[in-house]
């Protein structure tokens, strides 16, 4: 298992279990109109976390569904105020400002300006995202010592600005350098216990993640390029074909961009790590799971379906009048519950079947080098973490778990 | 009761192999190791295990502890992994799934609850509605003209319109007619916008305001009503809504709620529902109340313009008949007062039923209801 000094990242969960586990979460959050959703998730997390091991030793995930819920209150009470207020006074301001639409791309001016609430909204979301991050951190223990990460969430949300307006002025040509500067901003603030993390390497060497892209935009280029030149036919080939090498690459650029960032990352002086995800299995799995998904749940729907037909076909249905009548509750409720249902399972199947799996992939392609130094490691001290990733919640940031 | 185990002191990330054994009374947990420099000892009542744990094989304990953590844990681990201490352990230990508070949080909960309720209360229900209002009344007239321009030709495409204008019916006698009526309400009063009544061509019986001042008729309604003295009425009424800046009122309010609303309840399955459900609610409650004003506003454009008030009873006595009303806990979806209490109003507001001379002559009436005959195209077949 291990060889001494390395140690290989190991992943145990089971997609039946989670699957389970998720659709037990699903129906209770349902039931409770979503406020249950906070301690679904933390559940989730820690049969996640727990099926993570290293060196014979699981990790742990220490956070509480009641946390979650008063950290997601907090931010309400933030941002009910900001939001509604802002969404009101733009809408006004787009009222005021702007006449009736002469052409379409006014009235396109129009709904950009009624939409502007986004941007108002977008330095809340970097923070949110670095206090998630710091969050999960927070609550994460290998062997009883906690990670954590320190408080400079608004120093991120300044720099995450800055950078994506960089990448945008650079039709995206900057985008290694954002990738590179925010996870390093985020990893040197981070420590496991006694020991910090530091991001080493060059922004530089994240083009070489990028080849695919540019594989991709070239061939898109000389699509347009042979419609300029009259050839369609070359173009139906080329354009399709461009678009989706387009999507293979910005997903090889991510799975790229964590391997060589996790490479040259340092604990503590002295521990460092390798990793080798490869595309092809993330794509490979996405595209398994997705094809899965979808038969299990046409199956699925296909069965209960049938049941609920039959049993309702004894029913009348006979409506006495126009507008609402109650013999059209029991209908209505059971449509309206498989549809939910149907929604539930397909989140549950798409955690086990898809998200799982590529989890699975990019732990046991890690690898921890010198070991020993672990041991040297002392604990930290606890952190307190006042909005728990509430910002992220109300946000709707975060990501499958 | 004995067996080999792990232990992670919770002060240094190594991994000690340990003993466990019961203590002499019976009543703790005795852990002892080489890497250890004194035993253990955990109270077996302090026993708690860590939940949805990915091994079923493995049991990992830790103790109850009161510290500031985020659980009141011993930041100490100990990995079971004897099948038989697991088994004994989890037959003999109920206490193990335990899951220890700390004093006071109900009332931290309840607390942070309220907080975020009347937070969130406090803008739909005050702080929203006044600055709609307010802002509302800010807007230049021109600027809401423009805006109910865009209102209104988005409302035609749903109606089948293929442009703006096009279901707009324009007989000359018909318009005559409709403007004549218009003058008689509005005689002598200040408005404080420039009216503009139109009628389209679609068989539904009702009528609209748009914000900026102008309302849409409904050939549906010019057919349904009895007489040229409902049309006055539910003019009347549509009127009220424009005096009251209803429309934009509303645009203004359910765009600073439903962002707050997404907020609340998103990200989770049945969220979109729940988020369109409260939606409908809140705006059931505003709109109910904007609808009962305006019923006032037009008794009193009614009376003023020497037309009986029970007139309006009598139109809303066609939508019952047409329509039905709404009763029962749908009455809190509905944007409008159910149909009997709008009657009931009605008839209270008017003083018996003295001689008038009528909203229109009969032979103005009758232009009325053929203005749409010059409509060649979108007439739909009924």
């Amino acid at each position: 298992m291990d060889d001494g000094n390395f140690g290989h990242g190991e992943y145990t969960g089971e997609g039946k279990a989670l699957f389970w586990l998720a659709l037990r979460t699903g129906c209770l959050t349902l039931l409770t109109l979503g406020i249950y959703r906070f301690w679904g998730k933390t559940r989730i997390r820690r049969y996640i976390w727990s099926a993570a091991r290293l060196e014979g030793s699981r990790f742990e995930y220490t956070g509480t569904g009641l946390e979650k819920f008063l950290g997601f209150l907090l931010a309400v009470v933030f941002l009910a105020v900001y939001l509604g207020l802002i969404q009101i006074l733009l809408f006004w301001f787009g009222m005021t400002i702007f006449a009736e639409p002469q052409s379409p791309e006014q009235a396109l001016a129009q709904g950009a300006g009624f939409s502007l609430s986004a941007v108002a909204l977008l330095p809340f979301i970097f923070f949110a995202i670095y206090r998630a991050r710091r969050y999960k951190m927070a609550r994460t223990r290998w062997r009883g010592i906690r990670f954590g990460m320190e408080k400079a969430a608004w120093g991120y949300a300044l720099r995450a600005l800055g950078y994506w307006a960089l990448t945008l002025l650079s039709l995206g040509l900057l985008t290694p350098l954002m990738t590179f500067r925010l996870e390093k901003y985020m990893a040197d603030r981070s420590w496991f216990g006694t020991a910090r993390f530091v991001q080493e390497g060059r922004w530089t060497a994240l083009y070489g993640c990028m080849r695919q892209i540019f594989v991709a935009l070239a061939l898109l280029a000389c699509g347009g390029l042979s419609i300029a030149l009259g050839k369609v036919v070359l173009a139906v080939l080329l354009l399709p074909v461009g678009a989706v090498w387009l999507v293979i690459g910005v997903i090889s650029y991510r799975v790229q961009s964590f391997a060589y960032l996790s490479r040259h990352k340092m604990l503590g002086r002295k521990v460092a790590f390798h990793a080798h995800p490869r595309t092809q299995t993330v794509i490979g799995t996405y595209v398994l799971g997705a094809l899965l998904l979808g038969l299990g749940l046409s199956v699925a729907t296909g069965v209960f379906g049938g049941i609920v037909a039959f049993a309702l076909s004894g029913l009348d249905f006979e409506t006495t009048g126009p507008g609402f009548q109650p013999g059209m509750i029991p209908p209505v409720l059971i449509t309206a519950a498989g549809y939910l249902m149907t929604l539930i399972a397909a989140r549950a199947g798409a955690l086990a079947l898809i998200t799982q799996p590529i989890l699975k992939h990019y732990v046991t392609t890690l690898t921890v080098i010198n070991l020993t130094a672990l041991a040297d490691i002392r604990q930290r001290a606890a952190d307190t973490g006042a909005d728990a990733e509430g910002f992220a919640d109300a946000l709707d940031i975060g990501g499958a778990i | 009761m004995q067996g080999a185990a792990h232990l992670y002191d919770g002060r240094s990330a190594a991994r000690h192999a340990v003993e466990v054994a019961l203590s002499r009374e019976q009543q703790a947990l005795v852990i002892t190791g080489d890497g250890l420099e004194a035993p253990l000892v955990w109270p077996l009542q302090d026993l708690r295990e860590l939940h949805d744990h990915a091994d079923d094989d493995q049991l990992i304990l830790t103790r109850h502890l009161e510290t500031e953590d985020e659980s009141l844990r011993d930041t100490a681990r100990l990995v079971v992994e004897d099948p038989e201490m697991v088994a004994w352990l989890r037959r003999t230990r109920p206490r193990l799934t335990r899951r220890d508070l700390r004093e006071g949080t109900w009332r931290r909960v309840a607390l942070r609850a309220g907080g975020a309720l009347a937070a969130v209360l406090l803008m739909i229900f005050v702080i929203l509605p006044a600055l709609a209002g307010t802002l509302s009344r800010l807007i230049p007239v021109e600027k809401e003209i423009a805006f109910g321009r865009g209102v209104k030709a988005q409302i035609e495409r749903v109606f089948g319109a293929t442009e703006a204008g096009a279901l707009d019916c324009s007989a000359p006698e018909g318009v005559a007619a409709l403007e004549r009526m218009v003058t008689r309400l509005t005689e002598g009063q200040e408005i404080g916008y420039p009216l503009e009544v139109s009628v389209i061509d679609h068989k539904m019986m009702n009528a609209f305001a748009v914000p900026g001042g102008h309302i849409v008729v409904m050939r549906g309604l010019l057919e349904g009503a009895g007489d040229p003295d409902m049309v006055a009425a539910v003019l009347a009424h549509e009127i009220g809504h424009v005096v009251h800046r209803d429309p934009t009122r509303n645009a203004l309010r359910t765009a600073g709620s439903v962002g707050l609303l997404g907020l609340l309840f998103g990200d989770f399955t049945g969220g979109a529902a729940t988020v369109l459900l409260a939606e409908r609610m809140i705006s059931a409650s505003y709109s109910q109340d904007a609808e009962a004003e305006a019923d006032a506003f037009a008794f009193d454009m009614l009376r003023g313009a020497g037309l009986p008030p029970s007139a309006l009873g009598d139109m809303f006595e066609r939508f019952r008949e047409e329509y039905g009303d709404v009763d029962g806990p749908m009455a809190h979806f509905a944007s409008h007062p159910r149909l009997t209490d709008r009657i009931a109003a009605a008839g209270a507001a008017s003083s018996g039923d003295s001689p008038h001379r009528p909203a229109l002559s009969t032979d103005a009436w009758r232009a009325l209801q053929d203005i749409c005959d010059n409509q060649v195209n979108t007439r739909d077949a009924d």
